[in-house]
């Protein structure tokens, strides 16, 4: 572990992850441009550099980005990113009271509680699950793969029905078997475009489906005037209140484990652990109108998030939610396949990685309370000049990796059809995930066949593939009991009038 | 169109490739009959299953009458779709840096910002700064002219 320390703390690194960090933070602080935007774009252009030093900047990113979303929440009520909206809720009340300093202090606090609680969780954990990845055969791969499927109806909110979730979901995964069948060699779909012979390209249709479809949209909304009388108002210099550990550690926790699931992403865990926080509070009537407890509880939350939804990312292969599906594109280009080869062969890569994402923490820290209230003027930045220049490096970043104009157009084709979907209530992070997990399915599937003898039997055998199915059931039974009683709602009450 | 329309469109769309899908997978060769064809098939079931209940619930349910709108200002997203095709169409022949240099300013004007020197700036901005890190200090091969 000592070697991994010193690559972390040899200068490059550090100023590898120090311009990560506050590269994510100036991202987060921007409205309309979100940690997946940013990771996706920037992925490619790792490429070429040394991988461990790739990685180390968009864990940096990805870390500042999370922080970042909630300085413009809490100074102009408006959220940086979707992850923000809750800390947004009781924020912006305070900065109108003249308290964003404390507001601003809690929520830096709570980020760095709940982003270094979580990289500790992935540092003890992810080597021991990637141990149990060792014994997986293809039946559990496959059902692994279905795991992550059922997280994808998790992922249904009120903009995005559960089926039309998981029917994003299963588009995903059939746009991924086009290209070469691996079992026959013959070629599938490719409609005679040799650059399809491989398949279709993870990375361009992230950065479609992520970061030009938010610039598509951008451009034609528009625009509100930003509120900005809070941020000229003089915020007085408060001490942390008391009992304020307390929502820091829930959020923290309820982020880390609700990151780990597959599918869900940082939004989900700091409403969940705002809600919780709320309901165990002895302040509840002090919510809405800027209450610091549901700032820490949202944004340990949203912040735990990041080391848990690496765990099964770096571990099984299943990406925790969008960030770290593009994140694992990062590990996969410099061929490093998510598994416990990572913590083997790659663990030169891996723990230096993973060591990294505490000194981000500790960056984001020292920038958010020293700048914080100067970075919230990011959020101030004009769409019109933002839309160009992250439109540029959506081409850039699609070209980057293959050299190929083609890569460029499927971003767009990813970016048009992805925008229509979105707007008729389809989940984005669903169909992405079905193309993630397209390849590993179908690879435990037709291999366990050929196992089963073509029975599917094989996968029902073993003790893991029981224990998964359970673990599948408890993943579909909360979300599928929770759109029954939705579904069932107005004809209950039809039938009580 | 309502938006109402476009979603049963789009899923009776998504039935006719599950149909599609389903049969394609007759002409699978060898072993890939036994293994890769079923899992297509599984699929295409799959989703057409799905895309045929929520068409079903729509048709039964759904009597919302709300347009599909992409987006709020036709004219700005429609001339950064030319622009970006443009961009696409352009990268290889003339060079990330001459077109980039055209399409920054372009789109930032069409968007609606006015301030050239702001617009000058940020353009300068960027090249300079692909240049720096990805040319120089990352080494990746841009198509077009090298500097």
């Amino acid at each position: 572990m000592l070697e991994y320390l010193q690559i972390v703390f040899g200068f490059q690194s550090l100023v590898t992850i120090f311009i990560g960090t506050v590269a994510g933070v100036a991202i987060g602080g921007m409205p309309g441009l979100t940690a997946t935007m940013a990771v996706g774009l920037l992925v490619p252009f790792t490429y070429t550099m040394d991988p461990t030093a790739g990685l180390m900047l968009l864990g940096g990113i990805y870390c500042g980005a999370m922080y970042g979303g909630s300085i413009p929440a809490i100074l102009l009520n408006t959220p940086g990113t979707p992850a923000a909206v809750a800390t947004a809720i009781e924020g912006y009340p305070m900065s109108r009271q003249g308290r964003g300093g404390l507001a601003l202090k809690v929520s830096v606090i709570a980020s760095f509680c709940g982003g270094t609680f979580s990289a500790f969780v992935l540092l003890l954990f992810a080597p021991f699950l990637a141990r149990q990845a060792l014994a997986f055969g293809p039946a559990e791969t496959f059902l692994l793969a279905l795991m992550g499927l059922a997280g994808i109806v998790s992922i249904a909110d009120e903009n995005t029905s559960l089926i039309k979730t998981l029917i994003a979901g299963v588009l995903g995964m059939v746009i991924a078997i086009i290209g070469t069948d691996d079992m026959s060699g013959s070629l599938r779909y490719t409609m005679g475009y040799v650059e399809l012979v491989d398949g279709i390209n993870f990375m361009p249709a992230l950065i479609g489906l992520f970061s030009m479809i938010q610039m598509l949209e951008l451009a034609g909304q528009r625009h509100h005037k930003i509120d900005t009388t809070a941020l000229k108002r003089r915020q007085k210099s408060e001490p942390l209140p008391a009992g304020i550990a307390r929502p820091i550690a829930l959020g923290a926790g309820t982020g880390t484990v609700i990151g780990i699931l597959p599918g869900e992403g940082a939004t989900i865990a700091a409403f969940i652990s705002y809600n919780i926080s709320k309901r165990m509070s002895k302040m509840k009537e002090l919510f809405g109108n800027g209450n610091p407890e549901g700032i820490a509880a949202a944004e340990a939350g949203n912040n735990g998030c990041v080391g848990g939804s690496l765990v099964p990312t770096i571990t099984l292969g299943i990406p925790g939610n969008s960030v770290a599906a593009a994140l694992m594109g990062a590990f996969i280009i410099h061929g490093m396949i998510p598994g416990p080869d990572l913590f083997t062969d790659y663990a030169a890569h891996t723990y230096p990685f993973i060591l990294s994402l505490f000194v981000a923490n500790a960056v984001f820290l020292v920038v958010g309370l020293v700048f914080a209230p100067y970075l919230a003027r990011i959020a101030l930045v004009p769409p019109a000049l933002m839309v160009p220049v992250v439109s540029a490096f959506a081409v850039l970043g699609s070209y980057a990796l293959n050299g190929s104009v083609f890569d460029v157009y499927l971003m767009i084709a990813f970016a048009l059809g992805g925008l229509v979907l979105k707007k008729l209530g389809y989940s984005l992070e669903a169909l992405i995930l079905g193309l993630i997990l397209g390849p590993i399915a179908e690879g435990g599937f037709t291999q366990g066949m050929i196992i089963g003898h073509g029975s599917p039997l094989v996968f029902f055998e073993s003790t893991i593939a029981k224990v998964m199915w359970g673990l599948i059931a408890l993943l579909l039974l909360p979300p599928l009991h929770a759109y029954w009683k939705h579904v069932h709602k107005p004809s209950r009450l039809s039938a009580g009038q | 169109m309502s938006r109402k329309w476009a979603d049963r469109a789009l899923l009776a769309l998504f039935i006719g490739m599950a149909v599609l899908l389903y049969l394609s997978t007759a002409s699978y060769p060898g072993i890939a009959r036994t293994t890769s064809a079923r899992y297509v098939r599984f699929l295409a079931v799959f989703i057409g299953a799905l895309s045929a209940l929520q068409l079903g619930y729509s048709l039964l349910k759904d009597r919302s009458a709300g347009r599909l709108s992409l987006t709020d200002h036709l004219p700005r997203f429609l001339g950064l779709l030319a622009a970006l095709a443009a961009f696409a169409v352009l990268f290889e022949r003339f060079g990330f840096f001459l077109v980039a240099g055209v399409f920054i300013p372009l789109v930032a004007w069409l968007l609606g910002y006015r301030r050239k020197s702001v617009i000058l700036l940020v353009t300068l901005g960027v090249l300079l700064f692909v240049w720096l890190v990805f040319v120089q200090l990352l080494n990746v091969n841009l198509p077009g002219p090298t500097f």
